[in-house]
């Protein structure tokens, strides 16, 4: 693994591996048969939706139970856009721009209580968010829910559908994911994780908590916003189902198993996200939500910065045991920073009035 | 008039089944500073528990009991052999970690009993009774009575009983508290099980108008949170006015303005959480938290 890391850390090896990534990827549909491609697709919508939710969650340490409301939110108005015969772009920035205003709105009263209120206000938006959606039925289609078809491969491509699909989504979750890396890493990102670790002092350097979470809300909500466009592209259909609890609980899972405060962790999450249902549903649909929880907290025991950072542990594990065989692993409950993507974090030291609690 | 004194005490009655989810909510957070939202779900496997054993042939009241006395155990070992290890450390993983819980809680019940609603027998007749000329449901009556005499007993343990204050020494200073003396990891054991008691209780009186689902207190968990972010984390007296006012306005709304009406009537609450929160963000009853650096 260390010499993997050495690899990576050489200029021109890792530009000729990112330049090999993006060959494999955009050859990648053209070969795959279409159920692949339409599992590829999926996870890439859904990482966008844990993308955003990592934002939020795992870089800003703001808990959001409401994630998939905005990805139903962004799944409607790409609806009601393409139905209604937007030029697509327009209908991608609607979608962005609805989420994250109704985002903007949610954060503005509920930062307001410092803690955990954010956790308790937007684990109402799905539960509210399903009967709105069902009342709604001008825009919405009521229970039976709306269809729009605008990702089919137009003519002039030769592509297939699934392939069609697979490029669109790439596109918007390649820039997300590259829009998101640089965010966490500048000025904002180091604003974020001050807020996470501690608010008074993100006070006294400046940088005013209510703001910067408001901020990251905000943020995630947009891309929960053009995670929904990307749903409709896939599934080309969005009901009500599409926002219920479960599902907003399942992409916190998604997020916290694959890694929070990671951007290969979002990745992660959306793999999960559309693999390990799909797995249980196999064996038994009823086995599906326990098993989710039993990984959850298996996950938050064993591998507290999720499977992003199962190398590392392991590479520490090995290590240890080489070095000092008796000594055993201290538990670990306060998460240390994750490797290359934590923000700076000078002056981050714990004080004593933490320490108590 | 009939009507609108028949929808206040039926408001009552299921404002408070949120007050009684919403004052162990609170409970939990006294002690240990989470946000347990696994609240709702243990609360439903106590309903379930109890279910089984009436299948069991045990009479009804026997079974809540048996359900309720598990319950305690089942809070405090879920504290002792789960919780415990995040108390400490970040809240947000804490909390995390109860939805894991709420997920797994949701998942086990849905494996032994199904997803399929159960009818779950009422603890009370469903009877009605008219006082001043309106018809109201003795199970109204009986579900609200019960839950305040099992709010009176709790304020008495709390503030007249030696396990009372330890319970708050425990909650107010953790390490103050191990430094007189107090087994403080017990105490915080005996916190979450009467946590758990008192949800098991709101859950087996709200079970047979709700039937009995996996899912049943989801919707009863956003109302109890709502509850507690208006009546203030730190008030639990505050809390349940907030819940009973909840309770109360959501059925005369849902009645009474159409555009709204029954299927919307969640967000009833949630309006009143931006308004309030604009106005005052500590709560109606919460005190200013101030936070010493």
């Amino acid at each position: 693994m260390s010499n993997v890391s050495s690899v990576l850390r050489n200029r021109s090896a890792r530009i000729a591996l990112i330049v090999l990534a993006a060959i494999v990827l955009v050859a990648a549909p053209l070969f795959l048969p279409a159920f692949a491609n339409q599992t590829l697709v999926r996870i890439g919508v859904y990482a966008v939706a844990v993308l955003g939710l990592n934002i939020v969650m795992g870089y800003t340490g703001q808990v959001n139970l409401g994630q998939i409301f905005f990805v139903g939110l962004g799944a409607y108005v790409t609806a009601y856009g393409v139905n209604h015969d937007w030029n697509i772009v327009v209908v991608f920035l609607a979608a962005c721009t609805v989420a994250g205003i109704v985002g903007l709105l949610v954060a503005l009263a509920a930062a307001r209580l410092g803690g955990l209120a954010i956790a308790m206000v937007t684990i109402a938006l799905p539960i509210v968010g399903v009967p709105l959606a069902k009342r709604l039925d001008e825009f919405t289609g009521g229970s039976q829910g709306v269809s729009a078809r605008f990702s089919d491969a137009p003519e002039w491509s030769g592509l297939y559908s699934d392939q069609w699909q697979f490029y669109i989504v790439l596109l918007v979750t390649v820039v997300a994911f590259l829009l998101a890396r640089n965010l966490v890493r500048g000025k904002y990102g180091r604003a974020f994780g001050v807020v996470k670790e501690n608010e008074a002092v993100a006070a006294s350097m400046g940088v005013s908590p209510y703001r910067t979470k408001v901020l990251a809300f905000t943020i995630a909500s947009i891309y929960g916003g053009a995670s929904g466009f990307l749903y409709l592209a896939a599934v080309q259909y969005t009901s009500p189902e599409t926002l219920s609890f479960g599902h907003s609980i399942s992409l916190l899972a998604a997020m916290v198993i694959g890694g929070a405060g990671s951007i290969i962790g979002s990745l992660i999450g959306g793999a999960y996200y559309v693999f390990v249902p799909q797995l249980t549903n196999a064996i038994d649909p009823s086995f599906t939500t326990a098993s989710q929880g039993a990984i959850l907290l298996a996950v938050l025991f064993l591998l507290p910065h999720g499977l992003v950072s199962l190398p590392r542990v392991v590479r520490r594990l090995t290590r240890r045991r080489t070095a000092r065989p008796t000594h055993g692993n201290p538990p670990q409950t306060t998460p240390a920073p994750p490797p290359a993507t934590e923000p700076a974090s000078e002056g981050l030291e714990k004080t004593e009035r933490q320490d108590r609690s | 008039m009939g009507t609108f004194i028949q929808l206040v005490v039926d408001g009552l009655a299921t404002g408070s089944v949120y007050a009684a989810l919403a004052l162990a909510i609170v409970l939990v957070n006294q002690a240990t500073g989470l946000i347990n939202f696994a609240q709702g779900g243990l609360a439903v496997l106590s309903s379930y528990i109890a279910y089984a054993f009436v299948q069991l042939g045990l009479p009804l009241i026997l079974a809540i009991l048996v359900a309720v006395v598990l319950s305690f155990f089942l809070g405090a070992l879920v504290e002792r052999f789960l919780v415990r290890r995040f108390e400490r450390g970040d809240p947000d993983t804490a909390v995390v970690v109860t939805i894991g819980l709420l997920t797994l809680v949701t998942g086990i019940a849905a494996v032994i009993w199904s997803y399929n609603n159960l009818g779950f027998p009422s603890l009370f007749p469903l009877t009605s009774v008219e006082i001043l000329g309106a018809v109201v449901s003795v199970r109204s009556i009986a579900t609200t009575v019960t839950i305040v005499v099992i709010m009176v007993v709790l304020q008495v343990l709390f503030l007249r009983t030696k396990l009372g204050l330890a319970l708050r020494a425990v909650a107010d200073n953790p390490n103050s508290a191990a430094l007189s003396g107090l087994p403080v990891g017990r105490l915080l054991m005996v916190g979450w099980g009467l946590a758990a008691t008192l949800g098991a209780i709101a859950g087996v009186l709200v079970a047979p108008q709700l039937t009995l689902t996996p899912g049943m207190l989801d919707t009863a968990l956003v109302y109890a949170l709502a509850a507690v972010i208006l009546g203030g984390l730190s008030s639990p007296v505050g809390c349940v006015v907030a819940a009973s006012a909840i309770g109360v306005l959501e059925n005369l709304v849902a009645v009474y303005v159409p555009l709204i009406g029954h299927d919307l009537k969640i967000a009833v609450p949630f309006v009143l959480i931006f308004v309030i929160l604009i106005i005052r963000p500590q709560g109606l009853f919460g005190r200013k938290v101030v936070v010493r650096v």
